[in-house]
Parts: structure tokens; sequence; C-alpha cells
């Protein structure tokens, strides 16, 4: 994109509204069907590299559901599951980690405290 | 029933790419869902939660609809279902801004071009000043609205609105989203046989979706599309070129136009009214009064007035006046548009409502993308759903007629409005 490409209005004019109380929700919520309609973007490209494919004559559908999966691949496919899982989950299992240690907000208000004096 | 009716493509439609493509699909599908599966669930959230709680806090039943709304607005299912609703028409407007923006400014020479071509007029007024309620807030969410320009001759906002309204419609209006202009037009050759009109006048046409029809039916007619956007007429002109339709463009305001006394023998606008406002809507009225001709009718489509339906569903359809940039949308449906024709002077007896029939079924019997047999008749044959863009079966006119001098009358005239 060149640098002088027109940029288009990307809002309205008009102030949006609060559907739900609790503050971020509505930003949230927003993200949420954002990740959804990106989610749904990718399986529209999936199939369509399987249909252009198969145009070309290569099954690619079928050969998929047809694939066996060898010991490296069942390897490989369950460590990128559970990074998923991990990424996903990071905030509750550093909640976790800080019940494990005892840790709180008192105590990292006085290391604040304590090295502001030290 | 699936809906996968697909637009028509034209010369001056943005061309999507695969992911743009799939990203205005998912919020076409998106509003089809909010309809179909969290709409019907508002009824018992309403019945069950939020009107014994509101009688309970307020002693009384909800009424009506801003009562309703009361009751409804800290109601959980609701909330989920108006904040979906809005990111809806969010997602719609910014998958296809993507698209615009992509092929800026390569759209704006088309347009030129095609403009350049055509045989048929376009008027841009350079020191027209959009009234204040297209510009105030921007209508149903659209970025830019119809009026605003990112370069001098820019048709970037009518680019988006052809493909957003589309859309945002859900292909319910037919291929080339003309299902209003065609269905008057239907109900013109049902109703008024005989009645050839010689110049016909748009009002608020956009992009000219539903302007095209009319020099489609009365091809020997002089047919004029205004609007108020400068560039939704330069856009409406250089699509009707491309689409090979000789109709007229120009910039103007509907409430005063510089067009001759007695003018036009049809005078038509499609969901213009309530994009207006309290104060323009009856110059409109007496605008268009001026304007017709002896033995003329005007016929102004646009979505049921409120007394026509019972207050929940009033108060579905009145959540595009909060949440979705529709300001005047409320209150129109609470005038009484018998009464503004009359004031305008027209007589009692040759003013009323009818329903033209919705011709969706035309869009499948062509075999256009999408449109089968099957979907098209469930569209067309479904009973009127509150929050749909399309009402279902029909869609609501108010027809006014100025008979011909006595001398004169034809046989057209003879069947005027009184039946």
């Amino acid at each position: 994109m060149s640098a002088d490409q027109l940029k288009a209005q990307r809002h309205a004019r008009g102030k949006r509204p609060q559907f739900y109380a609790t503050p971020g929700l509505d930003q949230a919520m927003s993200m949420i069907v954002v990740l959804a309609q990106e989610l749904h973007v990718l399986a529209d490209r999936v199939d369509a590299i399987e249909r252009v494919s198969k145009a070309r004559g290569i099954d690619l559908a079928a050969e998929v559901d047809a694939l066996v999966l060898d010991q490296p691949a069942l390897d490989a496919r369950e460590q990128r599951r559970q990074q998923l899982l991990e990424r996903l989950y990071y905030l509750v299992r550093k909640e976790g980690q800080e019940l494990a240690e005892a840790d709180s907000q008192a105590r990292y208000d006085r290391v604040i405290s304590e090295t502001a004096q030290a | 029933m699936l809906n996968t009716f697909q637009q028509a493509p034209h010369a001056m439609l943005p061309v999507a790419s695969h992911d743009e493509a799939a990203r205005q699909e998912f919020s076409k599908s998106l509003k089809h869902f909010v309809q179909q599966g969290l709409l019907p669930g508002l009824q018992p959230a309403f019945q069950r939660r939020a009107a014994p709680a509101y009688e309970r806090d307020t002693g009384h039943p909800a009424r009506d609809r801003r009562e309703i709304r009361a009751a409804m607005v800290t109601d959980p299912y609701f909330q989920h279902y108006a904040a979906l609703n809005r990111i809806s028409q969010e997602l719609l407007w910014n998958s296809v801004i993507d698209s615009v923006e992509r092929q800026l400014p390569v759209l704006n020479e088309r347009a030129q071009a095609l403009s350049a071509e055509g045989s048929a007029t376009l008027r841009i007024d350079a020191g027209f000043e959009p009234p204040r309620y297209v510009t105030a807030l921007d209508i149903h969410c659209m970025p830019g609205g119809y009026a605003s320009e990112l370069v001098p001759g820019d048709i970037s906002v009518a680019a988006l609105y052809d493909r957003g309204a589309y859309l945002y419609g859900m292909g319910f209006a037919g291929p080339l989203n003309d299902d209003m202009g065609r269905s008057v037009c239907n109900y013109i050759q049902r109703q008024l046989p005989g009645f050839k009109p010689r110049r016909i006048l748009d009002m608020g046409c956009t992009v000219g979706h539903s302007t095209l029809p009319y020099k489609q039916l009365f091809p020997d007619a002089e047919v004029w599309g205004i609007d108020v956007g400068a560039p939704v007429v330069r856009y409406g002109h250089a699509r009707a070129a491309a689409l090979g339709v000789a109709v007229n463009f120009a910039q103007m305001n509907a409430e005063q136009t510089d067009f001759p006394d007695g003018h036009f023998d049809l005078i038509v606008s499609h969901i213009l009214m309530h994009e207006t406002s309290g104060r323009a809507m009856p110059r409109i009225v007496k605008e268009c009064h001026r304007l017709l001709a002896a033995g003329g009718y005007v016929i102004h489509a646009d979505l049921p007035p409120f007394d026509l339906m019972d207050p929940f569903t009033q108060f579905i359809l009145d959540n595009e006046t909060w949440y979705n940039n529709e300001p005047f949308w409320g209150a129109m449906r609470d005038l009484d548009q018998i009464q503004l024709a009359v004031d305008a002077g027209f007589a009692r007896e040759q003013v009323r409502f009818a329903t033209a029939p919705m011709a969706i079924l035309e869009s499948a019997a062509q075999g256009a993308a999408g449109y089968t047999d099957a979907s098209a008749s469930a569209v067309a044959e479904r009973e009127f759903t509150a929050g749909e863009f399309a009402p279902g079966g029909g869609w609501e006119v108010l027809i006014a007629h100025k008979p011909a001098a006595p001398a004169q009358a034809g046989q057209a005239d003879e069947k005027a409005v009184t039946a």
C-alpha cells in the first residue's frame, strides 16, 4: 500500500450505545465476534483450497480424511494442542501459581514501598 | 431456508478478495442468525423475566414500546441480542470498507469514465449543503454517511452503500437490490393499467437501486433520481451507465427541488422518509404535490407505521432508533401520513396505504445466484417478522393521486385510488 493511499472513514458519527453494565464487556464481545469471523475466514479458505485442488485433480478433502498419522505427526499435534491450551489459560495458570506461592497485591505494594526506601 | 443469495456484479461494484468476501458473507449470516436465532427469545425473556420485574418495580405492566424498552434494557438476554445486532452492523460496514479502500482511487476513476460514456445527465451542485438530518449522525452506522468525500469527485461511501445495503438486506431485495422499485413497478402495472408517465422522479435515490426499474418499465419516460449526497448521485449515474440504463441523476434536496410545477407524472421514493426529519417530511410531501402533474401519482414506499403493529413489535423495530443511528425511524412511524398528504393539498379520498407485493420471486425465475425457487418463495410468502429489513409479503406504500382536469380525464384517472 502506497503512502498516499486513501483511507476510508472507519467509525460512524454518533455515540455508540453501551449494552452491558460491566465495563469492557461491550469491547470484549466485539473482539469475540471478530475472532469468530476470522475463524470462519480460515475455514472458507481451507474449503477454497480443497475445491481449487479438486478442480486440478487432487482430492485434498478425501486425502485429508484418509490421512493416517504416524508417531511424529501424533507427537507434533499433541504438543501444539497443549501449547495452545497453555496460552489460552495463561492468566488462570498465573492465578494458580500466585495462590501456590501465597502471592498478593499487598506483597506487591509492599515491594514498591520498600524499594523506594531501600 | 438457507439464505445463499448473491449480489449481481456490475462494473462499479467493488470486487472482494476471497477473505473480504468471507468476512462479508459472515456478517450477512450473522444478521440472519441474530434475527432467526436470537430474536425469537426476546418475547419469552420479556414475558417471564423483564415484564414481571417491571410490574413489581412500577406497580403497573409495561404498556407501550417505551415502557417495554425500559423493562428490557437491563435484561441479559436482550443485552446479548442488542449488542450482537450492533456488532453485526459494525462488522458489515468494516468488511466492505476493506474492499472499497483497497480499490481506491480506481473506483473513482471508473465512475468518471462510465459517467462520461452515458447519454444521461449528471448534475452536481458545487454550493449544495446536505441537510443536518443526514450529516448529524451516520445513518445506519455507515461510516461517512451519504455525503462525505475523501477527495473531490469521490464515490467511496456510495460503493460502500451499494455493497453494504445488499448485505444489510441479506439479499432479500434481489441481486440488484432493487426489489422496492420493482415491487412498486409491479403494483403500477397491476393497479394502474394505462398509466403512462412521461417524466418520473425518484426522491432520495442514493445509488439508484430502485430508480432503474422505472426506466425499464417505461423506456420512453425521462427518469430522474435525486439525492442530497454527491457521492451517491455520482455513483448512481455511473452504475446506471454500467448497467446500460439511461437515468438522469442530480444532487438535490427533495424538500425543495428546482424542477418546474407539475413537471412529473410519477414521483416515487423508497425508504427515504424515515431518514429525513419531522420538519423535512411534510415539506417533501408538499414538494411532491407541487411537482406532480394533473393525473399523476406519488408513491412512497417505506416501512409500516407503528399503529399497524402491537407494542412489542414496535419495541423491537424501534431498536433501530436507539442502536443503529436511525433518529427519525420511530418518530416517522408515529406520524399520520395520510393527514400529511391532505395538508400538502391532496384530496383525502385520493390518498391511501397499499401493499406492493415483493418482486423477489422474479429473481429466482431469472436464475440469479443463490435465488432458488424455494428460498425466494420462502421470503415472499413468510409472515412479517419484526426486526427484518424486508417486511415479507410486500412493501407498505403510501399513494396519493392528483386527478386530471375533468375535460382531460383518461381511463387511468377513473381507476383512481378511490377503490
